[in-house]
């Protein structure tokens, strides 16, 4: 029936005042007056924070869209995304320092072989990301919801021995590339050329993507399987190869979030993608699971609450609650409002 | 298959639909084959194998061996059955004994007529498993797995089965994917620590603890108590936490459960300083240790005449059927005690009017509620059981340990409890406890005796492959899940409904997404 | 709209419902009634609003407006199961029985409402509880026994074949102790024997169970057969309400399911 694909209405959204929409404005308030104290107190550290926040919030936007991507297409939770990314950190080391043989203080030369690395890391974890559907999922369609969420938290361990037998059990590291001179200041604080050129590779990524959802044929296939696979199948669509393409891209992007990473913070270990993961499914969550531009949105708040709590100084939780605070947002948000931030919960209703 | 030999061979060929496939097809070819000739075939394979096996680890070379002589003298159809089970053991007697009269009592179980052997066998097995301190010393040795576990290994194996035989209610019977199972780990072993030990040396408050003078600073309950108080306040805590998510569909459920097995060890670790109030809640990465011994006391223990030990580690000076009782054995019998009681709870939960709407709520939660099944509060009692259960198993473990650490409360331990239950058989609790006993044992000293049989035996020259078989334990148990899944979704030993529901799909689209959503009008 | 009137001795009251998805109004305020000891039919094209009203009488859906009066008691947006306690049991229009239970046990779920054991004293079996589940297992045969099912107890859900499935959603319904019981197109893929031997079954209810029977039905043998009263949804209005027969003559009725053109048609070769 025509019941479906609309979101509920502003008025009816408005029409219920809740007193859990009002303890949430509250506390987004009580946030807000924190941050303005911390602003006040030490403005050069709140500055210096937010450009850290949009810098790895960029890098949590390129995982959390493989999320979103997925779920909105078969409403499964890929545990084994974070674990990819992770794949991607290392393959773009390998790739860098192997195969084109980057080292510090090679000048410009840099740009090309950051460029071809970002491509091989792409297509090796866009490959290995729909080897995993075609493995672990495909195999489990139309079985119980539960099934395949589960295979993918197996996959997710299984990827990270790979990582482990691959790499061994310590941090692996890669050359210090990016120039940290500064590309112009303000308000005495320098923004350096390594947070730019994360925010400069990651737009266009971002753009592509979305002209390749909205624009292009196979775009349309993804939209049209999201809504409905069986009527999709219907009207002549290869489901299948639109679930593969799905994945194909969610690894690239992925392995784009792992060059980025490995290059930015220099370190990768087998360990690191699944946290990573979490949290960039919460932003994805945040935003509105299913939703793109939502996914961006949430990455970037993410990004940002990570980096306030642990950079500011006036009782910031630090580094130590990291995690609960992601975690407590990720549960608030899947219960009282599991739709996110930009509406929309699941592509084929709201 | 290969046991359903001659007499079957006419009837199961007649399913012509199942005989699309390679697989099936080679499976049908075989099954056609004279049985003489399937015989020299796979014995000839199976010398081939033993050969290779022996070059590679002599006792392995014999056991392949062995056990494929012993399936084949006992598959053919000259040689009665008590003949040849009599054979082998006779046969075993002189070289191995411990298997010959292990082989013994298994044959002598089947040989039971059924309706009786359903009620034997579990309690064979009951006594087996409580007798194992007196024979474990005595056991034969496993090829690759080599020497059976000892008896501690014994309390870890019984208190993890524990804990996946309390998340089967939550999973297996109620279908609810929970990842944060550790949580309810954490809290049971917290709760014994705070009132057991020395970790609030501002109060003084005694009552029933053993093994310490009376004025001893911190707050000590008899540990026994507090088992009971941990489960009843982690079921508490999966109430709190159950009732705002339980009303999310499955896979938002599974997310949050995991965001609080996050959370609860960070808080662990961060909360010995909280919130820079400078109070001490759980001691940080420390850990909180000595926790005090389990015991019944002196009154209790000289009113049974030592059978309940007063204090479980002074215990215990006596010598019985030729066994030194040491306290770990004390603390493995204990653990068989808490594990039947577990057990035995399940059984009763399974076959009543709350199992029955759990099971309903898994297939169908529409029709469900429609039939008066009230959703929140049947999937919030699945919730508080498995939570009591493995608070239960906390406070124990943290008890036997003596300590609890943040640091054991990682997401593996989740995904470890919940790839027990898979492997075992979602929904069974036979095949919970076979699994979770085999992965824990694993866990414990299996991957690591495989490690050393791998380092030993498999080598090129004399370059030994070096492996740290331990450190790759989360991906084996993922590969495992993976495994299973794919292959066997049902488990080793199957729940027949789960295995229909996993074969068949069951209608799970949540009330809460026909709530909102409404797809037909 | 005709309103109901209030003197009348009715099971169930809704006053003026409507369900809207986002933008789209599924049910237009109807208000509706139902008479003690009848059997009424909700017909209507397909995509009228029928089912959706069900599962706002249900509790599966919550009214955007409105109130439903159950006897006497307000259960507008409660959930599904404090309205099948109170007394309305329903069948589904896709059977969705517990297909990997047996009959015996589908029917016992059914009377989950009705059943007094807890988790505690389920673990320790007291003998309240022994008795029970004794009880409720007879009783569940004595349904399965009066829908026709008697030796499929043991017969897993998903084995039996179509008619039985719908009989035994009934006898699940039944077994929740309805005062009310809506059955959402009960014969929907029966072949003729099965639909007339459902139709029996219909009238066996209603004479000897004293229920009240609210059924969304296309097949109009049926409809016309068992009901008392028939109601017309279309676009998510009621657009007409009486005797069968009456209904069946009314325009607005034949135009919502022939079209504007076979109603003409019809004025025409009634008037020449």
């Amino acid at each position: 029936m025509a019941a479906d694909a609309s979101a509920p209405t502003l008025a009816t959204r408005l029409r219920r005042p809740s007193a859990v929409g009002a303890l949430g404005g509250l506390f987004v308030l009580a946030l807000l007056a924190w941050l303005a104290v911390n602003a006040e107190r030490t403005p050069a550290d709140f500055l210096e924070v937010f450009l850290i926040g949009i810098t790895t919030g960029c890098v949590y936007a390129l995982v959390a869209l493989g999320y979103t991507l997925v779920y909105g297409i078969l409403e499964l939770i890929n545990f084994a995304h974070g674990d990819v990314f992770m794949l991607g950190g290392m393959f773009s080391i390998t790739y860098a320092t192997h195969f084109f043989g980057l080292h510090t203080g090679q000048g410009v030369l840099i740009i090309p072989i950051v460029f071809a690395t970002l491509l091989l890391a792409m297509i090796s974890c866009g490959l290995i990301n729909a080897a995993i559907e075609f493995v672990a999922y495909r195999p489990l369609r139309g079985k119980p919801r539960l099934a395949p969420l589960i295979t993918a938290i197996g996959m997710s361990f299984v990827i990270q021995d790979v990582g482990l037998i691959w790499k061994g059990p310590n941090y692996i590291t890669a050359p210090d590339v990016f120039p940290r001179s500064k590309v112009f200041s303000i308000g005495g604080v320098d923004y350096t050329w390594n947070k730019l050129i994360v925010v400069v590779i990651t737009i266009p990524v971002l753009l592509g993507l979305l002209y390749l959802v909205q624009r292009t044929r196979q775009g349309k296939a993804m939209r049209a399987t999201a809504q409905d696979m069986d009527a999709s199948a219907m009207m002549g669509i290869n489901v299948n190869r639109t679930i593969s393409f799905t994945f194909l891209i969610a690894g690239g992007l992925a392995g784009a979030a792992g060059l980025l990473y490995s290059l930015y913070v220099t370190t990768v270990r087998y360990d690191q993608g699944f946290q990573l993961g979490l949290i960039a499914f919460t932003a994805a969550v945040l935003g509105g699971v299913g939703n793109l531009p939502g996914a961006v949105l949430g990455a970037i708040l993410i990004g940002l609450i990570q980096a306030f709590n642990e950079g500011l100084n006036w009782h910031a939780p630090g580094s130590d609650w990291t995690q609960s605070i992601v975690f407590s947002i990720l549960i608030l948000i899947l219960v009282f409002r599991p739709e996110g931030l930009l509406g929309e919960r699941t592509p084929e209703g709201g | 298959m290969t046991d359903q030999l001659g007499t079957h061979v006419g009837t199961q060929g007649e399913a012509p639909a199942e005989e699309i496939g390679v697989r099936n097809r080679l499976r049908s070819r075989w099954r056609a084959m004279p049985i003489a000739m399937r015989a020299g075939v796979s014995i000839g394979l199976l010398l081939v194998l033993a050969v290779l096996l022996f070059l590679l680890d002599h006792s392995l070379g014999y056991a392949v061996a062995t056990v494929g002589a012993l399936y084949w003298i006992h598959r053919l159809p000259q040689i009665p059955k008590a003949v040849a089970q009599a054979i082998v053991v006779l046969l075993f007697a002189f070289t191995v004994p411990s298997l010959a009269l292990a082989l013994a009592i298994a044959f002598g179980v089947f040989w039971i007529p059924n309706p009786w052997r359903a009620r034997v066998l579990p309690a064979v097995a009951i006594l087996l498993v409580i007798l194992y301190p007196f024979y474990q010393d005595k056991m034969f040795i496993v090829p690759v797995f080599g020497v059976w576990p000892d008896i501690a290994t014994g309390v870890y194996m019984l208190v993890f089965v524990m804990m996946a035989v309390g998340l089967n209610i939550v999973v297996g019977y109620a279908g609810l994917l929970d990842l944060g199972y550790v949580a309810f780990y954490a809290t049971g072993a917290y709760t014994a620590a705070w009132f057991a030990s020395l970790q609030f040396p501002h109060q003084n408050w005694h009552f029933g603890a053993v093994g310490i003078t009376g004025d001893l600073p911190g707050i000590h309950v008899s540990i026994f108590l507090l088992i009971v108080l941990a489960g009843m306040f982690t079921a508490l805590f999966g109430i709190v936490i159950g009732l705002p998510t339980l009303r999310l569909r499955g896979d938002y459920l599974a997310i949050v459960t995991l965001g609080f097995g996050e959370i609860l060890p960070q808080v662990a670790r961060n909360s010995d300083n909280l919130f820079g109030t400078g109070f001490n809640l759980t001691n940080g990465p420390n850990g909180i240790t000595p926790l005090d011994s389990p015991g019944f006391g002196n009154h209790i223990s000289n009113l049974t005449n030592g059978f309940l030990p007063a204090n479980y580690l002074q215990c215990c000076n006596r010598t019985l059927l030729g066994h030194q009782i040491q306290s770990t054995d004390v603390f493995f019998w204990t653990a068989i005690v808490l594990l039947l009681f577990t057990v035995f709870c399940s059984f009763r939960l399974q076959f009543s009017r709350l199992g029955r709407a759990w099971i309903a709520i898994r297939e169908d939660e529409t029709a469900a509620a429609a039939m008066g099944v009230p959703l929140m509060r049947t999937k919030t009692w699945a919730y508080a059981s498995g939570a009591f259960f493995g608070g239960i198993a906390g406070a124990y473990y943290a008890a036997f340990k003596s300590a609890t650490f943040p640091g054991d409360f990682f997401f593996n331990i989740s995904v470890f409890i919940l790839c027990m239950v898979i492997l075992g058989g979602m929904g069974n609790i036979w095949g919970v406890i076979v699994g979770g006993a085999f992965l824990a044992y694993l866990n414990q000293e299996g991957l690591a005796n495989t490690g050393s049989w791998i380092n030993t035996n498999i080598h090129v020259g004399n370059h030994h492959p070096n492996l740290d078989v331990p450190l790759y334990a989360s991906g084996i148990y993922g590969l495992i899940i993976l495994v299973v899944m794919l292959f066997r979704p049902e488990g080793m030993i199957p729940s027949k409904r789960v295995a229909a529901e996993l074969h068949h799909g069951v209608h799970d689209e949540p009330l809460y997404d026909a709530q909102h959503a409404g797809a037909e009008a | 709209m005709s309103e109901p009137t209030a003197v009348e001795d009715n099971v169930l009251v809704a006053e003026d419902i409507r369900k809207e998805f986002g933008g789209l109004v599924a049910v237009n305020n109807v208000s509706f009634a139902v008479p003690r000891g009848k059997v009424v039919s909700l017909i209507g094209p397909n995509g009228a609003g029928k089912t959706t009203f069900f599962n706002m009488l249900t509790g599966v859906y919550k009214p955007t407006a409105g109130r439903i009066m159950f006897l006497g008691t307000d259960v507008t947006g409660k959930p599904p199961h404090a309205i099948t306690a109170l007394g309305i049991g329903r069948t589904f229009q896709n059977i969705r029985l517990f297909q990997n239970m047996s009959a015996q046990e589908n029917v016992m779920v059914g009377m989950h409402a009705r059943m007094k054991a807890n988790l505690f004293n389920s673990i320790l079996r007291t003998p309240g509880v022994r008795k029970e589940e004794q009880q409720a297992r007879e009783r569940a045969n004595e349904l399965l026994d009066y829908s026709g099912l008697g030796r499929k107890g043991g017969e897993t859900a998903r084995n039996l074949p179509y008619g039985d499935q719908r009989r035994l959603e009934v006898a699940r319904a039944l077994a929740t102790e309805p005062q009310l019981l809506l059955l959402d197109e009960p014969t929907a893929g029966m072949n003729p024997q099965e639909s007339a031997e459902f139709t029996a079954f219909l009238y066996k209810l209603r004479d000897e169970q004293a229920l009240t029977v609210l059924m969304i039905e296309h097949d109009m043998r049926v409809v016309m057969g068992v009901s008392d009263r028939v109601s017309v949804l279309d676009y998510g209005e009621k657009i007409a309400e009486g005797e069968p027969k009456d209904v069946q003559k009314n325009e607005r009725v034949i135009e919502a399911y022939l079209g504007k053109a076979a109603v003409e048609d019809m004025k025409r070769q009634g008037l020449s």
